[in-house]
């Protein structure tokens, strides 16, 4: 077992091997050399480590990830398997903060999820609907919106 | 009485500087029973309902004049200053109370304030992340209309350049090599400039016994829908005391000689005449002969388009169609040609070679030695040409001493087809076998033999070579020992085309059908019922087939998936050849007697390009 301690201060007791689908901490186990010392994760709240490692609970067993810039693998399964698009259906807050904290935990799948999750959410739609997704200002002035258009035509011809 | 009044306001209250919204009239008087017993059990009511808000409220300086707005300033401000837990307990004794319409206007309010833009919450590194995983060109380029940080995100080249790798959009430096005309390389991005300046139509100086006439006229009648506002020449070409008529149609409206600057401006123009390839196209050069030859030959190189035909002459166009030059000397029909930077060397019925200098249109040299049809040309380097004639014999040529270095003897009947890679010549025979040479030191090295019909067609890219037979099989064998690796069947009449390119054989056949080969599994991979009639003509590449049939049709398939894209709308009588690259197909055909040769290209047109 593993103690982590999240920034806001509240301690989780996690299996060594669910801990270690974060390499970050992998590495500071390995360099600690002891199981038993608390390890701090100072970039993540409670409520964001505590979705983070429910995900890395349910996928501890997962073979070990592909090379990493085997892009081909990577990009041939833009669908998410059906665990993980329930995980990822939380509010964008807690999705971009899983986001982040996959990054900087370095848990590359969990990082691959969320990132296909957020790239699902503006595929097929206007640049209006996105905005309308993700709540987004157009400050573009007219002119430039125009300009704009014009320049991404050819993308609409077929 | 207070406290309650305003907690029956409570969508406003959640908005901390909205104190001055007269809210007295939103009060009705249900709610202010509500609070008091919350109807489900909240953690931890103490404070609230112990007079936590009338103690705070007694204390709060400075009351306005309206005691309602500085009630809310006061509740705003004590909201914010309690625990999570609390706030939660007391919206949800607050929710509780709120009828459906007030609930749909807290979800409308709220909904929008757990929305956040991603690409100000992440990091550059995890935006282009999340565009990695959006392959659809439209889905980025509607992103890049969302706002400016957005437009930023999309324009970082990363995401373009891991799209045209994905989609095998070459990079603007690579050139790459024709697939039937070895030795002539095709660098797609340098073109000769379109011809917008009408200028550029007078024909070259060096061509002095040539006449233009240049109007610009409305279109010719047309059975095709590929037309724009033409321009029409008439060119009068005398050579050699020999008259040549040819009408000629050009639409200067096309670019084709953009250099992309950038992953994303290439993946544009791509994609512009990927699409084009798919619906569009234009004709933007149209020649019709006055006289019905057969077109024997066609080659594109980076500078011409050569044509030639059975009534001895050879057509120069310029890459995008200009006639240049009719090269006439040859007695009787050109049944071969090869173009290699400036020089054509040529032969046919008249038994001679001829060597020809494209620049200037005159004729250098007249090579004689064979004593029957010369029917198949191939040139090794820039001096060393291979003929192969119907006297069975294959000659070595130096053109520039006009020397036969060679005399290439074993074939017992007509040499049909040749093929050269680095020293080593393949010959097809109509005897049956296909025969093996050094070209520099003019000796067989194998002798092809399986075939129980003449050979027509072959292929060889230096390590494999394939060949096509009446027999109606295609064999593949090895150069290096002259094995048969493997005989592929299935086409029912003449194998007369085929085009290999790595592992991928195309053949195409009498029987109508064209078929896709793997020949890492010597297996057909798909079977393309092509035309009604003859294959006449095909060429691919690692994105289509194209292929002409004497149906009159000139078929666009899907190399990988074997798909059938679209019939070019171009009808003509039968075609002849066709020969393509990445931006334009040229197609000789005959239709009412007369032979055509039109440029088709998909390149994206001027108006159509803004950067």
């Amino acid at each position: 077992m593993v103690k982590l301690t999240s920034s806001d201060g509240e301690s989780f007791d996690v299996e060594k091997d669910v801990a270690e689908r974060s390499i970050l901490i992998k590495n500071m186990i390995e360099d600690v050399g002891d199981d038993s010392t608390e390890i701090p994760i100072p970039n993540v709240t409670a409520n964001v480590l505590k979705k983070v490692l429910e995900w890395c609970e349910h996928h501890k067993g997962d073979p070990a990830p592909a090379n990493e810039d085997d892009t081909d693998a990577r990009k041939k399964s833009t669908d998410i398997d059906e665990w993980d698009q329930k995980f990822m259906q939380v509010d964008q807050e807690m999705l971009f903060e899983i986001i982040l904290a996959a990054n900087y935990l370095d848990i590359k799948a969990l990082l691959e999820v969320g990132c296909k999750t957020v790239a699902n959410m503006i595929k097929g739609k206007t640049p209006e609907e996105i905005r309308r997704t993700f709540n987004i200002q157009n400050d573009f002035t007219p002119e430039e919106e125009a300009q704009i258009r014009r320049e991404n035509e050819w993308a609409e011809d077929r | 009485m207070h406290g309650s009044g305003l907690l029956s306001s409570s969508p406003a209250a959640s908005r901390p500087i909205a104190v001055s919204v007269p809210v007295l009239s939103h009060s009705p008087p249900s709610h202010s029973a509500a609070f008091p017993e919350p109807p489900t059990p909240a953690p931890s009511p103490g404070p609230f309902s112990s007079g936590f808000f009338h103690s705070q409220v007694s204390q709060s300086p400075a009351p306005t004049e309206d005691p309602y707005s500085a009630s809310l300033a006061n509740l705003a401000r004590d909201f914010s200053a309690i625990a999570r837990s609390q706030r939660e307990a007391l919206l949800a004794a607050l929710l509780d109370a709120c009828d459906t319409s007030t609930l749909s206007f807290v979800l409308a309010y709220v909904s929008p304030l757990l929305k956040k833009d991603p690409f100000r919450v992440l990091p550059n590194e995890i935006c282009l992340r999340i565009l990695s995983h959006i392959d659809d060109p439209k889905a980025l380029a509607r992103a890049a209309q969302v706002s400016r940080r957005w437009a930023a995100v999309v324009s970082d080249d990363i995401t373009w350049k891991a799209l045209c790798e994905r989609l095998h959009y070459k990079k603007p430096s690579s050139e790459r090599e024709y697939g039937s005309t070895q030795g002539q390389l095709s660098p797609p991005f340098v073109h000769t400039p379109a011809y917008a300046d009408p200028a550029a139509f007078l024909l070259p100086q060096n061509s002095p016994n040539v006449t233009t006439t240049i109007s610009v006229s409305s279109p010719p009648t047309s059975s095709t829908p590929l037309t724009a506002m033409p321009i029409s020449v008439t060119s009068t070409t005398t050579h050699n005391g020999e008259l040549s008529m040819m009408e000629s149609t050009y639409i200067p409206v096309v670019s084709s000689n953009i250099r992309p600057r950038s992953f994303r401006t290439l993946f544009k123009q791509r994609y512009m005449v990927d699409s084009a390839w798919l619906t569009g196209g234009l004709v933007t050069a149209r020649h019709v002969t006055t006289d019905q030859g057969v077109v024997t030959c066609l080659h594109l190189t980076r500078k011409y388009v050569v044509v030639a035909l059975d009534n001895s002459r050879i057509h120069v166009f310029t890459s995008d169609g200009r006639l240049i030059h009719t090269l006439t000397g040859h007695v009787m029909g050109v049944w071969a040609i090869m173009p290699w930077d400036d020089t054509l060397v040529s032969g046919g019925c008249d038994r001679d070679v001829r060597v020809w200098d494209l620049k200037t249109g005159r004729c250098k040299m007249v090579l004689h030695g064979h004593t029957s049809t010369v029917r198949c040309l191939k040139m090794s380097d820039s001096r060393t040409a291979i003929s192969g004639s119907r006297d069975a014999s294959l000659r070595v040529w130096d053109i520039e001493t006009g020397t036969c270095k060679h005399v290439l003897l074993g074939h017992q009947a007509s040499v049909r087809c040749l093929e050269v890679y680095d020293d080593i010549c393949v010959s097809g025979s109509y005897d049956t076998t296909a025969k093996v040479w050094s070209i520099s030191r003019g000796v067989l090295l194998h002798t092809l033999a399986g075939h129980f019909s003449q050979i027509y067609a072959l292929a060889f890219d230096g390590v494999k070579i394939a060949t096509g037979s009446l027999d109606t099989s295609v064999r593949i064998w090895s150069a290096e020992s002259g094995q048969c690796l493997a005989v592929l069947q299935g086409h029912t009449s003449l194998v007369g085309q085929l085009q290999m390119l790595g592992d991928t054989l195309v053949t195409g056949s009498s029987d109508g059908s064209t078929r896709v080969w793997d020949l890492k599994r010597m297996a057909c991979v798909h079977r393309l019922a092509a035309h009604d009639n003859s294959v006449t003509t095909l060429q691919f590449d690692e994105h289509r087939i194209v292929t002409g049939g004497s149906d009159g049709r000139v078929k666009v398939w899907n190399v990988k998936t074997g798909h059938h894209i679209r019939d070019l709308p171009c009808t003509y009588e039968a075609v002849w050849r066709i020969a393509f690259e990445d931006e334009k197909v040229v197609v000789l055909a005959s239709r009412q007697n007369r032979t055509h040769m039109e440029v088709i290209s998909f390149a994206p047109r001027m108006q159509d390009w803004e950067l």
